[in-house]
């Protein structure tokens, strides 16, 4: 949910394409894992740091790629995220490569038990979803959401009404970047092993679809494509365990294609997502209640 | 019907939500069965493998119910895919844990999937079984609680080296596939060839890359006598047609999973003169015979099902340790599986159903597997297995050599 925002905030609201999801993700998941296991910082503060880490990495890409039209920027975005992912796949003094990175400390730790420390880290990834949600709305619905969303339009008449794109593409995306490498910290010190198989370009594609069908531009609507998908993604596991004729290889491809289904289900019957973006309406075209 | 959302109805949703996924595990999966986990391989790249995997221990859980259980308690046994995959595999290792409340996750096969999912089963106190061979194995594994089935890569790669050698190769290159898997059987091959005999320091490969011809033309220079190239079947057979296109009248030597069914169907002739090794069950076992039998198989004398063999040995030492040490506990657990794995002067059993017989007849057991005599080092690794050389000739595999690793 939180790389949802993340996208949806960069892709929904400021129509940049990115497809380098997985390399912010991964960027924060090492950040944070080596800043916690090798540097010895506290796991929370590593965390951060993490988030920071991968918001300087965005802003960096977005300064040198800013002016390329849309498509050439999608594919420069889907080449990072590989570059990232070979980095940490071949530069073993820094990520031991292929062995994956252990990472042996866990935030928020006091000494509870297994189950209670996962209720424990739930309730903290949902108060951070909660956190960066309001943080959307208030970008959304504030007067700086408005000219993100012309931009998306039309960043000729943004630009011809005297509006930086460029400043306001690279904050937004460096805003974005900031919540990918965030969610990749809270993954990394969660599964306590990170290793450069874990971030392939399937990730981006999960996230594009949340996006997509939870209804791009509006914050409530990713958030529920973003629970539709992991729910079929995770939920099709306990299945398994009620229903006898559906072997677990058989679940791992069903999981697949309802996602795929239900994709085109959506964009079929509600192409704007299940929750669209509310349209803007002038005050003079409003119906009194 | 109204399908609209309102502020409301997604807060009572999602409360509604978060309480069930509280509560629901604990009223679900309650009950007095052993509940014991498998994350075998069925999708990825170990599907060749998973399926019989998970086959293998399904029919020994069963057979061990139909017979009255452990500790006269039934085994639920609730099984996972991995996917070959170390993130979805620890999203499912998190289910079994937390969900499932299972004592022991048995069947997984990729060393990154064993090696992702161990820190979770060290903080819950699980025990792992497995059939990887990463090196790392034994060092992350803190809390001696993951059994190794299969021999670690160095020794499998010691073997190959040493074979080599003896076939009289006196100039090598090595070049590997960049994973944890084919990089330590590399290491193991150049321990056993020593440096002098190497031209040039091992390099690695990525990947699902367009061509290897750089990576290729590198490794032949020089014209070595042989090249190692451990890697697996897909960039195996890409690497495999770059080299023969060089023109390379040198020995390639691999591992057996790179030049299996699928590679010799896409080069075809080219394919004869390569030599490969592999770890292989004891094909003489009455173990290994037995497992034939329960899978539905015929004794061809060729190595059938190397990993489904090893989680049937896997499931019959948990259940046998369980009975053995008279209760779940993951300690006591731990230490009984050397008290009915390992050790002489004890009586040999090669089924689980033997062992549970004999160990309720106060007898002390060592039981003897499909895929290995199942006997544990200090680090919780095999202590021995046999590794087979063999030579592609006409399209099939001939057995050129045998050795035994201890």
């Amino acid at each position: 949910m939180i790389l949802a925002q993340g996208l949806n905030l960069q892709w929904g609201i400021t129509g940049m394409v990115n497809f380098g999801v997985a390399g912010f993700y991964a960027i924060g998941a090492y950040t944070g894992g080596i800043l916690s296991t090798r540097v010895g910082l506290p796991p929370e503060l590593a965390i951060v740091l993490a988030a920071a880490g991968a918001g300087v990495v965005g802003l960096i890409v977005s300064l040198l790629t800013m002016r390329l039209r849309e498509d050439y920027f999608a594919i420069v975005t889907l080449g990072f995220g590989e570059i990232v992912r070979l980095l940490a796949l071949n530069e073993d003094w820094l990520t031991e490569g292929p062995r994956g990175l252990k990472i042996s400390v866990r935030p928020f730790d006091f000494g509870l038990t297994n189950a209670s420390y996962a209720l424990v880290y739930l309730g903290a990834v949902a108060f951070t979803i909660l956190i960066i949600y309001v943080i959307c709305e208030r970008i959304r619905s504030s007067p700086y959401g408005r000219v993100l969303r012309a931009i998306r339009e039309d960043d000729v008449v943004a630009s011809v009404l005297g509006k930086n794109i460029v400043r306001f593409r690279v904050q937004v995306f460096a805003i974005g970047s900031i919540f990918m490498g965030l969610a990749g910290a809270l993954f990394a010190h969660y599964v306590q092993n990170i290793s450069p198989d874990t971030f392939m370009p399937m990730i981006a594609i999960f996230i594009w679809m949340s996006v997509i069908v939870g209804g791009y531009g509006n914050n409530r609507g990713l958030l529920l494509g973003a629970g539709i998908v992991m729910v079929i993604l995770e939920g099709s596991r306990f299945l398994g365990d009620f229903v006898s004729f559906v072997n677990s290889q058989q679940l791992a491809s069903i999981r697949i294609i309802l996602i795929g289904c239900i994709l085109m289900v959506v964009l079929r019957f509600k192409p704007r997502g299940l929750i669209p973006e509310p349209k803007f309406s002038s005050p003079f075209e409003r119906t009194p209640d | 019907m109204d399908f609209s959302t309102s502020r409301r109805r997604i807060l009572t949703g999602s409360a509604i939500a978060a309480l069930g996924s509280t509560l629901s595990p604990r009223l679900l999966y309650a009950n007095d069965a052993i509940s014991i986990g498998s994350l075998t391989p069925n999708t990825g790249g170990g599907a060749p493998y998973g399926g019989n995997m998970a086959a293998a221990i399904r029919r020994t859980v069963d057979q061990i119910n139909a017979s009255g259980g452990v500790l006269n308690r039934q085994i639920k046994l609730t099984q996972e895919d991995g996917e070959t995959n170390p993130e979805t595999a620890t999203r499912a290792a998190d289910k079994l844990i937390n969900v499932n409340q299972v004592i022991a996750i048995l069947g997984t096969w990729a060393s990154s999937v064993t090696l992702g999912i161990m820190p979770k089963c060290q903080s819950a106190n699980i025990i792992q079984m497995c059939t990887s061979s990463s090196d790392d194995i034994p060092i992350r594994d803190t809390k001696g609680l993951c059994f190794n089935f299969q021999i670690l890569n160095p020794v499998w790669g010691r073997a190959l080296g040493k074979m080599a050698i003896d076939r009289g190769f006196k100039q090598f290159k090595l070049m590997a596939l960049n994973n944890d898997f084919t990089r330590s059987i590399l290491t193991g091959f150049e321990e056993a060839i020593g440096p002098g005999r190497l031209l040039e320091k091992p390099f690695y490969y990525n990947a699902n890359q367009a061509s290897y011809k750089a990576e290729v033309s590198r490794l032949l220079e020089g014209n070595p006598d042989a090249v190692f190239i451990p890697a697996y079947v897909t960039d195996f057979t890409s690497v495999y047609k770059d080299i023969y296109r060089a023109g390379y009248k040198g020995q390639v030597i691999t591992v057996t999973f790179a030049a299996s069914e699928p590679f010799k169907k896409a080069v075809g002739a080219a394919a004869d003169g390569i030599l490969h090794g592999f770890p292989i069950p004891p094909l003489d076992s009455p173990a290994y015979k037995q497992y034939l039998q329960e899978a539905g198989l015929q004794d061809n004398g060729q190595i059938q099902h190397p990993y489904g063999t090893a989680c049937r040995d896997q499931i019959s030492v948990l259940a046998l340790a369980i009975e053995k040490a008279g209760t779940t506990e993951a300690e006591a657990v731990k230490r009984a599986i050397y008290d009915v794995s390992t050790g002489p002067g004890k009586k040999v059993v090669y089924n689980v159903l033997d062992g549970l017989k004999a160990l309720r007849a106060g007898e002390k057991i060592n039981y003897s597997g499909a895929g290995s005599a199942v006997e544990f080092d200090q680090n919780r690794q095999l202590i021995g297995r046999d590794i087979q050389l063999y030579q592609i000739r006409n399209g099939r595999d001939e057995i050129i050599a045998t050795l035994k690793v201890r």
